[in-house]
């Protein structure tokens, strides 16, 4: 309870804030609503995203060591660096409740054959492919990721907020605003007793005299 | 816009098979040398990270994953896989709404 003279201009001040605390604990609650229900929706994306790069990685690694163990590392690395293959990026974002939100589009330009047959070895090929389609799925996985990420620290920040205007400025505001509206009640039946007894004793002088 | 991949020799020659630039990075140095290089280049726009080596240097990631738009970073699991425990996006966005399943 906050320590405030029991004043009218007081409990109006605190009527006003009241209704301001429920006004933004309101507004707060249905931003978390929002922020939940897109978090639950990227979830799920998510979530298959996840399985699928980490099969697609480890599907690629497996390759690389067979390719590695097949021809030499040095060779691989070198036979690497003729791939002639961008992935190019579109960035955008969009918002959701003040959070932004990337959009990722990849596209990629192959220019294959990107190294002679004679001295490489299919194992190589076949890292490549899988590197190539891990990589593939980066691009959503990235976008879905740093989303949630977001998503998630923002509706922890949203529910800690509801959480204090409910449970600890709203019945704040409430017990003072009761307390001095008891405090002012008081003191006006206070007076009105005052009253009484000096328009009694008025009275009283008015017969004696 | 183009990947960058920051990570142990194999992750690297690996996303190099696929167009990607990268960095080998093998300790908590090398990695923040070569996140700096990837944040300052204006073309990156993706930084594939392994979680290994993201976990070196796991404040300047995160400070970086909530602070700025561009580029991203999205943490991969390296040949051995993710390090058992590790939480995953369920249990992230779960968290985050308060609820354990």
């Amino acid at each position: 309870m906050r320590n405030l003279a029991p004043t009218k201009t007081n409990l109006l001040k605190l009527k006003e804030e009241l209704s301001f605390a429920e006004l933004g604990k309101d507004l707060l609650d249905q931003k978390r609503g929002i922020l939940v229900t897109e978090l639950l929706a990227l979830e799920d994306q998510a979530v298959s995203y996840e399985k699928s790069v980490k099969e697609a990685l480890a599907k690629a690694f497996e390759t690389l060591e067979d390719a590695v163990l097949a021809i030499g590392k040095l060779q691989v690395l070198s036979l690497s660096s003729a791939v002639n293959m961008d992935a190019s990026i579109k960035l955008g974002q969009r918002k959701v409740m003040g959070v932004s939100l990337p959009v990722v589009d990849t596209a990629f330009t192959d220019r294959a054959p990107y190294f002679s047959a004679l001295g490489a070895d299919f194992r190589v090929d076949l890292a490549v492919k899988g590197f190539r389609e891990a990589l593939g799925l980066m691009g959503r996985f990235a976008e879905l990721k740093v989303s949630i990420t977001r998503l998630a620290t923002e509706t922890h920040k949203t529910i800690r907020k509801v959480n204090a205007l409910e449970k600890i400025a709203i019945p704040e505001l409430e017990q003072t605003i009761s307390h001095i509206a008891g405090r002012l009640e008081e003191s006006e039946r206070d007076i009105f007793v005052l009253m009484k007894m000096v328009k009694d004793r008025l009275a009283a002088a008015e017969t004696e005299a | 816009m183009v990947y960058f991949a920051i990570g142990d020799e194999d992750t690297v020659l690996g996303f190099g098979m696929a167009g990607v630039a990268g960095r080998i990075a093998k300790n908590a140095d090398d990695a923040k040398a070569a996140l700096g290089e990837a944040l300052s280049a204006p073309d990156i726009g993706i930084i594939i990270m392994t979680e290994r080596c993201a976990d070196l240097i796991r404040s300047e990631v995160d400070a970086y994953m909530f602070s700025v738009r561009f580029p991203l970073i999205v943490e991969i699991p390296d040949r051995t896989g993710s390090a058992p425990g590790r939480p995953g996006i369920r249990e992230l966005a779960n968290a985050a709404i308060g609820i354990s399943v």
